[in-house]
């Protein structure tokens, strides 16, 4: 089905096997192309504006999709003729942030994009640089520009109620502006990307592909060891590289321990922001139980640093087992006792009920993960979906709810706490015999690999090229957050300020996950041409 | 001597009713299982904002701005005069059961006009919720004050300290009991100052001594509404008065602190919608004092 789309648009396939296919598509034809996928129950995932001058290609730009329905990640290559590829923006929404990234970051013109503005560079980032581009080095500092953000119109009973760059709801710095008719929410803009570390320039300049992992684990302070996975996994589908089973069921363990404490946080802000900090208390009190737990598997409370390329660092002996066993056993009553004390508060259900809904198609095109994406009934879940790690091996149910509300996503959390705890018994069960790292591979040259994990908030993809001797050439993650933010002016369209918190929120953001910057000021920023990217070259 | 009794009153809230709200927080505290401050934690925490400079807004209304506190403060300060607290003495007239219950408006009024004129957004915000709130609590309260006064036929304390035993009586004081709740500002009532939503609302601009004294007042309001709740119980000229009413106090600070503990925040226009309910019980109450039960 997908190779009969990608044949009859000419697309010349690089490469075709049981997880990815990488189709280099002509620029004429890749619009269709991606609308086709698309309809054919294809989501956008991220896309990945790579400088392949040095490969004698020029710039170029991957599209990736994720195709549940034949197990599949497509990627599309284009390349840049004259710096000028088509948009595809205007056939699937959710390419807009990925395409104004590579504008920024690369320096590539996407043809009738239809915001062609800044999203990672501030304003006063000169015009005509591009930070991942191979000439620019990670340690330059370009002088400011100065930058006068234009006057903006106020509308005549409208108040602009700004929750950020620093609120108490917030965890960390960004900006979601609310436009507000009494209680009513007639407006929100969301500007986000105020902090950005400049994760991918490091990785690619300065570090061996042994190191990224414990860089890629320090993406998020929640869920950084799925980034960590999602890394090792790229790599090793790109350099075929076996890992041995008993490393892949240790992995599956800590993924599921990172999953019941980021939900478990998630419970507690979101208790604290209705105004429930009993509950909050004792959320966060359980979650301590499953800090001790990872201390006691790999010696960190939260950054495990646990993977290496083909295989995980520290061994669970028997010992170990018994007691992760029976601190489980007991987390497990007292988790189910407090969530099922909060989810029979009716006022708090009803804070929660018919609030934040986010239609299925809209939310399909923006493409959300996750949670989100469950509580709105899209069935999706990249455990089940494309199995890495042990999940093809164990039993689990994946919850989907069809109301999308706050409540839903509520739910979706509840029941895949529970789910976490019921794998983790599995795995442990089950842990095979055997090694638990891989040392003996070769890594090849200029190889696409790419990973993908289920972070606690949605799909986690990691896209990597490999470039000989130890060094990755272009890395690229992609944090769920990304694709789910832009969902987030949809679902405070209409609702009462009161409920802004919570509904921002249900998405569990991750801000720094999303790992870019941006300042945006006024409704005109900096808008991107032609001109200036040729007159940088 | 009856005004050394009422200073001493006065002295005795001025001192006591932040030890109160220390006592509430530990009380929150424990149940959340956390250790939590101290008793006089909340005392330090005023000593230290009064020791503050204050900061006007740019785009405040200045002399509204500074003046509110101070008319908060005192308005509050002024209704003790009045309701008898720790000792049974108190200034009596005519019609001071109204005169408090408008004292406690002024309060919230004179809050709200600060905050609205501080300019900021979220304060207005939090200023439109206390006026919703206060509006709708306060037709439940005229509603419980013209009962009580059908059952004592009097509007002077003096004649309604403490109220004769009956049906009507009873559901009257339960009814004062909840509005007593909603007027000190807790959960699930703290709409207006909801501080993951809206940071505080009203007192967001404040600062220093100002906020201090807005604070303070909110304390004040709290001791003051308990006393009036206990005088309506309490028999006033009982000998082992002091002993009762402090042991009341403290009863309502638990039972008070304990429903704050387990709920979580109302929406405002929940809030109002309860507040109505309660309301049409109050008339039913109101005409079965009528009857005369």
């Amino acid at each position: 089905m997908l190779l009969e789309i990608l044949k009859g648009n000419d697309a010349k396939i690089l490469r075709h096997d049981e997880k990815v296919i990488l189709a280099l598509v002509p620029n004429d034809k890749l619009r269709t192309t991606a609308e086709l996928l698309f309809k054919a129950g294809c989501y956008y995932a991220t896309g990945v504006g790579v400088d392949e001058r040095l490969l004698g290609v020029g710039f170029s730009m991957y599209h990736i999709f994720n195709c549940e329905s034949e197990k599949r990640y497509v990627i599309l290559k284009a390349v840049a003729s004259n710096l000028r590829i088509p948009s595809i923006t205007p056939v699937i929404s959710g390419a807009n942030w990925a395409e104004r990234e590579a504008m920024d970051m690369v320096g590539i013109f996407f043809d009738e994009h239809p915001e062609p503005l800044r999203l990672i560079l501030p304003d006063d980032w000169p015009e005509g640089i591009h930070p991942l581009r191979k000439e620019f080095h990670y340690n330059e500092r370009p002088p400011k520009v100065e930058f006068k953000p234009p006057k903006r119109e106020k509308k005549p009973g409208v108040m602009e109620v700004p929750v950020g760059p620093y609120h108490p709801t917030l965890h960390e710095p960004e900006v979601f502006e609310l436009h507000v008719k009494g209680e009513e929410i007639v407006g929100a803009v969301y500007r986000g990307f105020h902090v950005h570390r400049g994760m991918e320039k490091l990785a690619e300049e300065r570090m061996t592909i042994n190191q990224i992992p414990f860089l890629a684990e320090r993406i998020c302070g929640i869920c950084g060891y799925t980034h960590n996975c999602a890394y090792a996994q790229a790599v090793e589908d790109a350099a075929k590289i076996e890992v041995p089973e008993r490393a892949l069921y240790i992995r599956t363990i800590l993924l599921e321990l990172e999953r019941l404490h980021s939900h478990l946080l998630w419970f507690g802000v979101a208790f604290h922001l209705l105004g429930f900090d009993s509950g909050f208390m004792h959320t966060w009190r359980i979650r301590e139980a499953f800090m001790d737990l990872a201390e006691l598997l790999t010696g960190n409370r939260k950054t495990y640093g646990m993977n290496l390329i083909g295989g995980v660092r520290r061994d669970i002996d028997e010992e170990k087992k018994k007691k992760v066993l029976e601190i489980l056993e007991k987390t497990k009553k007292e988790t189910k006792e407090v969530l099922d004390n909060a989810a029979g508060m009716k006022e708090l259900i009803s804070r929660m009920e018919g609030i934040g809904v986010l239609p299925k198609n809209e939310g399909r095109e923006i493409g959300v993960v996750g949670p989100v994406a469950r509580a709105s009934g899209i069935d999706t879940d990249v455990r089940r979906d494309h199995p890495y790690a042990a999940y093809s091996d164990l039993d689990f149910k994946v919850p989907v709810y069809k109301e999308g509300d706050v409540l839903a996503r509520f739910l979706v959390r509840y029941e895949e706490t529970f789910e976490s705890f019921w794998l983790i018994e599995q795995a442990l069960d089950q842990l095979p015999p055997g090694d638990i790292l891989n040392e003996d591979y070769e890594l090849p040259e200029y190889v696409v690999g790419i990973g993908a994990t289920e972070a606690p908030r949605g799909e986690d993809v990691h896209f990597v090229i490999t470039e000989g001797g130890n060094k990755v050439y272009r890395w690229r993650p992609r944090a769920p957050t990304y694709n789910n933010l832009p969902a987030v002016p949809i679902m405070l369209m209409g609702e009462k300020l009161a409920d802004a918190p919570i509904i921002i929120a249900s998405i569990d953001p991750c801000f720094s996950c999303t790992d870019h910057m941006v300042i945006v000021d006024g409704e005109k920023v900096c808008r991107c041409s032609l001109d200036d990217y040729l007159r940088g070259l | 001597m009856n005004i050394i009794f009422i200073a001493v009153n006065l002295a005795f809230a001025l001192l006591i009713a932040p030890v109160i709200d220390g006592f509430e927080r530990k009380i929150r505290a424990r149940l959340q299982n956390r250790q939590g401050p101290s008793i006089l934690q909340t005392w330090w925490d005023l000593i230290k904002l009064l020791k503050r400079p204050t900061v006007e807004p740019q785009g405040s209304i200045k002399s509204l701005y500074k003046l509110a506190p101070y008319i908060t403060f005192t308005a509050v300060l002024t209704a003790y005069l009045v309701v008898p607290t720790l000792l049974p003495s108190s200034m009596n007239f005519i019609g001071d059961f109204i005169v408090v219950v408008y004292l406690l408006g002024l309060a919230t009024l004179s809050f709200v006009i600060g905050a609205f004129s501080s300019g900021n957004p979220y304060a207005q915000i939090g200023s439109n919720r206390e006026v919703s709130l206060f509006m709708s609590e306060e037709l439940l309260l005229a509603l419980i004050v013209s009962t009580i006064a059908v059952i004592g036929k009097s509007l002077s304390f003096e004649q309604l300290f403490p109220l004769p035993l009956r049906i009507s009586s009873a559901l009257a004081l339960i009814l004062l009991f909840v509005v007593v709740y909603v007027a000190s500002a807790r959960l699930p009532f703290d709409i207006a100052e909801a501080e993951p939503e809206i940071i505080e609302g009203p007192l967001i601009e404040y600062s220093g001594k100002h906020l201090g004294l807005l604070e303070y007042s909110i304390f004040l309001k709290r001791l003051l509404l308990y006393s009036l709740l206990l005088n309506f119980i309490i028999p006033i000229q009982n000998p082992i008065r002091l002993v009762c009413y402090l042991i009341g106090i403290v009863i309502l600070s638990v039972i008070y602190s304990t429903f704050e503990a387990y709920y979580g925040r109302f929406r405002i226009d929940q809030a109002v919608k309860l507040m109505k309910k309660l309301s049409a019980v109050a008339l039913v109450v109101w005409i079965i004092a009528v009857v005369g039960w």
